[in-house]
């Protein structure tokens, strides 16, 4: 614990630059691919083992939380494969270590012309979505309640 | 213990050489993630991008595992991912938690996990019937 605290001070002390910004944001990206997908996995599964479980989860996964976090998610799969590349290209070829500081901004680049727009368009068509409802006189905020998703409902 | 030889001047040095594990489990890192630049990249762009969960519905679910490419896709997307991300998680914990014990156990813990996950996960994808969804 005393070196993850002290990994946190150096992050802002250390100037490690480029690579250690690339080596920051990669596993921060990491962690959160990894709890949303260990969530994510563990809640498709029931489409198996409890539908109307899974049909409530699909409900609450459209509250703008999770909507955000989407996005979110979509960022650092983004960002984590395109590092990913780059950290595998440059194992492979320690020649081009040269290249460390220009490769780590060809990836931030390549990341933000992607996830500028699809984040966007993300956006907005969950914005979208929300205005349809409230249309209708509903709002995206209501939270689903399981009670409305009773066992047995696909039989 | 160190012990120089008479004939040669060599010296002989017993090392402690760390298994093939880390060595296979690097290769796996790399292997399995351009495996995932395509599967996980793809599964985002097309099921929460060009589909967006505004709109998923189980029936959207069962129509896609009605077929077994999506079935196959999505089975693939599972195998890659847990052992990727959960070995991605030991790498980090190694590097700040520096008891071998607790970490023996946590690397028992996080096996357990993948073997759990992907048993209960795979089971579901390999066994749903699309049929009491479609009509």
């Amino acid at each position: 614990m005393a070196s993850l605290a002290l990994t946190v001070r150096e992050a802002f002390r250390y100037r490690g630059r480029s690579g250690q910004i690339s080596w920051i944001a990669h596993r921060l990206a990491g962690l959160a691919i990894l709890g949303f997908v260990v969530i994510h996995i563990w809640d498709t599964a029931n489409a198996f083992f409890a539908p109307h479980i899974y049909a409530w989860s699909l409900a609450l996964f459209k509250h703008p939380l999770f909507a955000l976090g989407e996005i979110g998610v979509m960022g650092a799969v983004l960002y984590h494969a395109f590092n990913g590349i780059r950290i595998t290209l440059l194992d492979y070829k320690p020649e081009w270590w040269i290249h460390q500081n220009r490769s780590a901004t060809i990836v931030w680049v390549l990341f933000l012309v992607l996830f500028i727009p699809i984040s966007l368009y993300m956006f907005f068509s969950f914005m979208g979505h929300c205005s349809e409802l409230a249309a209708q006189g509903m709002s995206c905020w209501t939270i689903p309640s399981l009670s409305d998703f009773p066992p047995g409902m696909f039989d | 213990m160190a012990a120089i030889t008479e004939k040669t001047g060599i010296t002989r040095r017993k090392v402690h050489i760390q298994g093939n594990f880390e060595r296979r489990a690097f290769l796996f890192m790399r292997l399995s993630g351009i495996a995932l630049l395509i599967l996980a990249v793809g599964h985002m762009l097309i099921q929460h991008v060009l589909n967006s969960s505004t709109n998923l519905t189980i029936m959207f679910v069962a129509e896609q595992w009605n077929s077994w490419g999506w079935k196959l896709f999505d089975f693939l997307l599972l195998a890659f991912t847990i052992p990727h991300g959960i070995n991605g998680l030991r790498n980090i914990l190694e590097d700040y938690i520096h008891n071998k014990t607790a970490m023996k156990f946590i690397n028992l813990l996080l096996l357990i996990f993948v073997v759990a996950t992907l048993l209960w996960a795979g089971y579901a994808i390999i066994n749903f019937d699309s049929t009491p969804f479609m009509n």
